[in-house]
C-alpha cells in the first residue's frame, strides 16, 4: 500500500514552526519593546540619523539646522531610520545570542511603551498647543 | 524620476492623485482593522441564526487579516512619508500664515503615531500568526486594539487636515 502524502504538508509544517521559533519571537518582541524608547530618545534628544531638506533635496548625516534661504529641515524620516536600524540591530543580537529572551519579557510592554510615548510625544509639540 | 508625467498633468494633479491613493489605502488599512479589533474585542463565540450585521461584521477569522494589515500599514506609511516632503512646503507653510496651529500640531503627532504604529507590526505580526498560542491571546488583543485606535487617530486626523488644505 502506498502512502499518499500532500506535498504541501511539509512546507506548511516547516513554515509553522519557523513562525513558532523563539529566536524569531525574540527578535520580534524585543524589535517592538525598544522601538518606542528609542524613537523618543531620537525625538527628545536631536538623534536622527539624517536630515532631509525637502526645499533642496539635500540630506545631511545626523542632525543639521535649516540653512537660510532653503526652506524648512525635517528630522521625522531620520527619527524613524535611527528607531528601525537600532531596534532591528538590537532585536538580531538578542535573537541570536538570547533567543529563548523574549517567552521571558512582560509582553504588555509592546502595547504600553508606544501608549506612554504619545504624552510625551504631544508635550514635544507645546509650541503647536500654546500658540 | 516622475518629472516626465508633468508634461501631461500639473504638479497640483499629480500629489492630488497620490493623496488619493494614500487615503485609499489608509481606507483599506482602517476597514481591515476594525474588522479584527472587533473580532477580537467580541468575538462571535456561537453560530446565530439569523446573524445580523453588527454579529457578522465581528465575526471575521482575524488571523487572515494579519499580513494584509501589515502590508497595507507599510503601504500607506511609505505614501504618506512620500506626501510628508510635498507636505512640508506646499501645505504646512501656508497653514502656519494662517494660524493653523493646532491642525499642524495633530497632524505632526499623526506621524508620530504613524511610526509608533510601524514599530508594532512585526511582534502584532507574530502573535497574529502563532494565534493558537494562548500566552500571546493579551497581547495580541492589546496590540491589535491600539492599533485600530491609532489607525483611526490617523486618518481622522488626516482627513480633517485635508480639509483645511489639500493639494487642489
Amino acid at each position: 500500500m502506498t502512502a499518499v502524502v500532500d506535498p504541501g504538508t511539509a512546507t506548511r509544517e516547516k513554515r509553522t514552526s519557523s513562525l513558532a521559533s523563539p529566536s524569531l519571537g525574540t527578535f520580534t518582541i524585543v524589535f517592538a519593546i525598544a522601538a518606542p524608547v528609542i524613537y523618543v530618545v531620537s525625538e527628545l534628544a536631536n538623534l536622527p540619523l539624517f536630515t532631509y531638506h525637502p526645499g533642496t533635496g539635500r540630506i545631511d548625516f545626523g542632525w543639521a539646522a535649516a540653512r537660510a534661504n532653503e526652506g524648512p529641515a525635517m528630522y521625522w524620516y531620520g527619527w524613524i531610520a535611527t528607531m528601525l536600524i537600532s531596534s532591528a540591530l538590537l532585536g538580531a543580537l538578542t535573537s541570536r545570542f538570547l533567543p529563548g529572551l523574549g517567552e521571558r519579557l512582560p509582553l504588555f510592554l509592546i502595547w504600553l511603551l508606544p501608549l506612554l510615548a504619545l504624552p510625551i510625544l504631544a508635550y514635544a509639540l507645546m509650541p503647536f498647543w500654546t500658540r | 524620476m516622475v518629472s516626465f508625467l508633468f508634461d501631461y498633468i500639473s504638479v497640483n494633479t499629480f500629489w492630488t492623485i497620490v493623496l488619493v491613493v494614500h487615503a485609499l489605502l489608509a481606507v483599506a488599512t482602517l476597514g481591515a482593522l476594525t474588522h479584527q479589533a472587533m473580532s477580537v474585542a467580541l468575538p462571535v463565540r456561537q453560530a446565530t441564526d439569523p446573524a445580523g450585521f453588527v454579529t457578522r461584521f465581528r465575526a471575521v477569522y482575524g488571523a487572515g487579516y494579519a499580513t494584509a494589515i501589515c502590508v497595507l500599514w507599510v503601504a500607506t506609511f511609505v505614501v504618506g512619508a512620500w506626501i510628508y516632503t510635498k507636505y512640508r512646503i506646499a501645505i504646512r507653510i501656508p497653514l502656519e500664515r494662517t494660524g493653523y496651529w493646532k491642525t499642524l500640531g495633530f497632524f505632526e503627532l499623526k506621524e508620530h503615531v504613524a511610526a509608533l504604529g510601524l514599530a508594532m507590526l512585526p511582534a502584532y505580526w507574530y502573535f497574529w500568526k502563532n494565534s493558537k498560542n494562548p500566552i500571546y491571546d493579551s497581547a495580541r488583543k492589546a496590540v491589535t486594539l491600539l492599533l485600530a485606535a491609532m489607525c483611526w487617530f490617523a486618518f481622522l486626523v488626516g482627513h480633517v487636515l485635508n480639509n483645511a488644505r489639500g493639494f487642489g
